[in-house]
């Protein structure tokens, strides 16, 4: 019997993964990331400061 | 919110912005530079982001749009199978790489749609409401994503495909190659050396 130890039916859950599904996921996170992972390219971080900094001088 | 935590916050998603640029664009240089576009036009428009909001939401929107827009001005020069093939990163140092190069090309074969749902979902443990504002679309919509690309991916990764299929016959021409050059005796280093 499958029911549960109240002698009702548990409650419906999501498919467990397929072993595809672990492939792929396993299979995406190495083709991504090191993306994720890489240091920020400087010249976007400046980008970034540099308009921080444009606003900070606005606002005083 | 003030405009520090804005700033903060931007730099702070950046790493996520990659993996879905890359997701969309298929290729690492086309990847940073569309981060950099979808961050300029985030700072440009950072006054009309309302603080208490979904700011990653926000932000996932921007570079999305910034994505479509960019495809539709290379579309009146270009066809869109004219974009750079794929090269999502890849390290040749594990025994399975042949089946990761053949996820990626699969991968690159998917409509950007349903590559970048999958991606946000399955590496950035996106809910599917969340992939759904991310994306702006209805939640419905982001799960048919998910679920389309994980089935396209499952059959043609299996071999289910159709048997005039040109990546199936590439993969296989392609292994075949390697299996033999095996035979004859050739390093792993060199055996994708023609």
């Amino acid at each position: 019997m499958s029911g549960g130890k109240d002698g009702k039916e548990p409650a419906a859950r999501p498919d467990p993964e397929s072993a595809f599904d672990l492939w792929l996921k396993r299979g995406l996170h190495q083709l991504f990331d090191s993306v994720a992972n890489e240091p920020v390219p400087e010249e976007l971080l400046r980008l970034i400061d540099e308009d921080r900094e444009g606003k900070e001088e606005g606002e005083t | 919110m003030t405009t520090q935590t804005f700033h903060d916050q931007v730099i702070a998603i950046l790493p996520k912005l990659r993996i879905q640029a890359l997701s969309l664009a298929r290729n690492r240089a086309a990847a940073d530079d569309l981060v950099q576009d979808a961050v300029c036009n985030a700072l440009a428009a950072q006054d009309s982001f309302i603080p208490g909001t979904n700011f990653s939401a926000w932000m996932h929107r921007i570079l999305r749009n910034r994505f479509i827009s960019d495809l539709r001005k290379r579309r009146d020069t270009a066809d869109i199978d004219d974009v750079p093939a794929s090269s999502f990163a890849t390290n040749p140092t594990h025994e399975d790489n042949l089946a990761l190069k053949d996820l990626s090309m699969a991968l690159s074969r998917l409509p950007a749609d349903q590559r970048e749902a999958l991606v946000m979902v399955v590496v950035q443990g996106m809910s599917y409401e969340e992939l759904a504002e991310a994306s702006g679309c209805a939640v419905g919509t982001a799960k048919s994503r998910v679920f389309r690309a994980r089935r396209q991916l499952e059959a043609w990764m299996t071999g289910d495909l159709p048997t005039n299929d040109k990546l199936r016959v590439r993969v296989t021409a392609l292994r075949a190659v390697l299996d033999q050059r095996r035979r004859e005796g050739h390093d792993d280093e060199d055996l994708l050396s023609f």
